[in-house]
């Protein structure tokens, strides 16, 4: 396996108010590797992304990325967090958040500006971006103004634009259209052939196959209880009906009635 | 409908007024084309002239001058009227009505008001000073009213820095801006999520019970959120101050404006000078 470019181990993490998010968690993701995070809702999926992207640290346990721990005191040092930020992109669930500029495309130069990108580079990438991502129509408008796609194909370019090796998405189809759900899939394939590392955590699992290389689970003890192919865990069909992760779908075909996992 | 409802609606309504805005700064007119540095800072010198000016006319000039840009800049002549007329009069009257008597305004009596009050009278002076001080106001408004209606308002933001505001604060009011519209919109959700539940709010101390109950979990939904969006800020590489790109471009127009602008004023100064 290729040198762990993000590592936890027996890590916990806990909310104000002592409320559990993360139990005895130990996971390496290889540089490079497409990891899907799948789980119910409340398992603590978001919470492992927020703390991959070093915005939260563990209660216990340890956690490095890139080659350093990572914690509170490492991440004060303005270097050290340049080159973790400008390294690690992350779409979070609510594009909302993540939206926060008056217009679409000054959320698109956010990032790179922050991180001192010099102008004539910024305008490059933004353009290749915005026609990749087919942006054009909305640069000029508020996020307010925008459906749910838009709001979700902005906040995947406002991360893109950075030029991260990792890219951290929380649910980025959830909700979504089918063409745009293709359209954001593209997007994320064309990533990793680029030699990104993407860790996505989905409800998607018809997805998981095509952006996955290794699968998480996450269980209502907030804690990983397996981990294997895509193959593996997909075709366990009682294992994901147990985690809430599958119902089965009855329905009729002409006079036949089917049913099958959904 | 109950006074929550309507209450409800007009602060909907007057919200999406402001976005109107945007509309109207999107169109293709003489003052949205330009360059909003020069834009702002001609129609301050504007507001400076009408500030200074003492001849009723200068004002009127200026005054003409702003209608002359409303119109070439895609706005409606009834519209603009109405935002600027309808609430001129409700605050300037109260101060210009007694200002034309004699008891505030001394001077040579135009019409006697003897019989009312002993001595009491319209004075000359009272009338001048009075329409002055309206026609300031309307001119004031009107430019005020103009730069709004004309300049999308981050663009707008973004000006405020060649005054050296702190882009700290900039950014701050443009958050706002942009939060009010997502917080309204659960407000409004939320609002119809009640009704479809209960009803209509017969009482108003049940609405107000309803709507005491939705302010506290507002405040914390947008305490939550106020985190969230600090650490979607964090992650794209924000450390305290922010920076951003300006990029205007000015047209031989925007200087001639500047120009004109200027150029009332130093006109504005001169007439005070030599002729008043």
């Amino acid at each position: 396996m290729d040198q762990p470019i993000f590592s936890l181990t027996d890590v916990d993490y806990s909310y104000p108010g002592n409320i559990p998010a993360l139990r005895n968690v130990s996971l390496s993701i290889a540089k490079g590797q497409r990891v899907a995070i799948i789980g119910a809702n409340g398992t603590g999926k978001s919470t492992l992304l927020t703390m991959l992207d070093a915005l939260i640290f563990p209660s216990s346990g340890t956690i490095s990325g890139l080659g350093k721990t990572l914690t509170e005191k490492t991440m004060a040092d303005a270097a050290v967090q340049r080159a973790f930020r400008s390294s690690v992109g992350f779409v979070f669930q609510n594009p909302d958040i993540q939206l926060f500029c008056p217009t679409v495309k000054e959320d698109i130069l956010f990032g790179p500006l922050q991180l001192g990108v010099a102008k004539e580079e910024i305008m490059r990438r933004f353009d290749s971006i915005v026609e990749r991502m087919r942006l054009s129509p909305l640069l000029e408008r508020s996020p307010h103004q925008l459906s749910i796609g838009e709001k979700k194909k902005a906040a995947i370019a406002s991360m893109l634009i950075i030029e991260p090796q990792v890219l951290l998405l929380d649910e980025p189809t959830a909700g979504l259209d089918p063409q745009t759900t293709r359209d954001i899939i593209a997007v994320i394939v064309d990533a990793h052939k680029a030699g990104k590392t993407v860790v996505m955590a989905t409800h998607d699992l018809h997805l998981v196959e095509e952006i996955a290389d290794v699968v998480h689970v996450f269980g209502d003890a907030r804690s990983i209880i397996r981990g294997g192919t895509p193959e593996e865990i997909l075709s366990d069909n009682e294992f994901l009906k147990q985690h809430n992760l599958v119902h089965v779908h009855v329905h009729r075909h002409l006079h036949t009635v089917h049913a099958h996992p959904h | 409908m109950g006074v929550i409802d309507r209450t409800f609606l007009g602060v909907v309504s007057l919200l999406k007024e402001t976005v109107s805005n945007d509309e109207i700064a999107s169109r293709k007119g003489f003052l949205q084309g330009g360059d909003p540095r020069l834009k702002c800072l001609s129609i301050a010198l504007m507001l400076l002239s009408v500030v200074l000016a003492r001849n009723i006319i200068e004002v009127c000039g200026i005054y003409a001058i702003t209608l002359l840009l409303a119109l070439t800049s895609a706005i409606g002549f009834g519209y603009f009227l109405k935002r600027t007329l309808l609430f001129i009069p409700l605050f300037s009257l109260f101060i210009v009505i007694p200002a034309i008597f004699s008891v505030v305004t001394p001077g040579t009596p135009v019409v006697s008001l003897d019989g009312v009050w002993r001595g009491l009278s319209i004075t000359r002076q009272g009338i001048d000073s009075s329409m002055i001080f309206f026609m300031r106001v309307l001119a004031s408004v009107s430019l005020a009213i103009l730069l709004m209606l004309t300049t999308r308002h981050h663009v707008l933001l973004k000006v405020l820095r060649i005054f050296k505001v702190p882009q700290l604060f900039v950014m701050t009011m443009g958050m706002t801006y942009r939060y009010i519209y997502l917080l309204l919109d659960i407000v409004q959700k939320t609002f119809i999520a009640v009704k479809s539940r209960v009803g209509s709010i017969s009482s108003t101390k049940t609405g107000r019970g309803i709507v005491t109950a939705n302010m506290a979990g507002l405040w914390l939904k947008s305490y939550r959120m106020q985190n969230q969006v600090y650490d979607a800020m964090l992650s794209r590489g924000y450390t305290g101050e922010p920076r951003v790109l300006v990029e205007f471009h000015a047209r031989p127009m925007d200087f001639i404006m500047f120009a004109t602008a200027l150029m009332a004023l130093i006109g504005t100064l001169w007439i005070n000078r030599f002729f008043l």
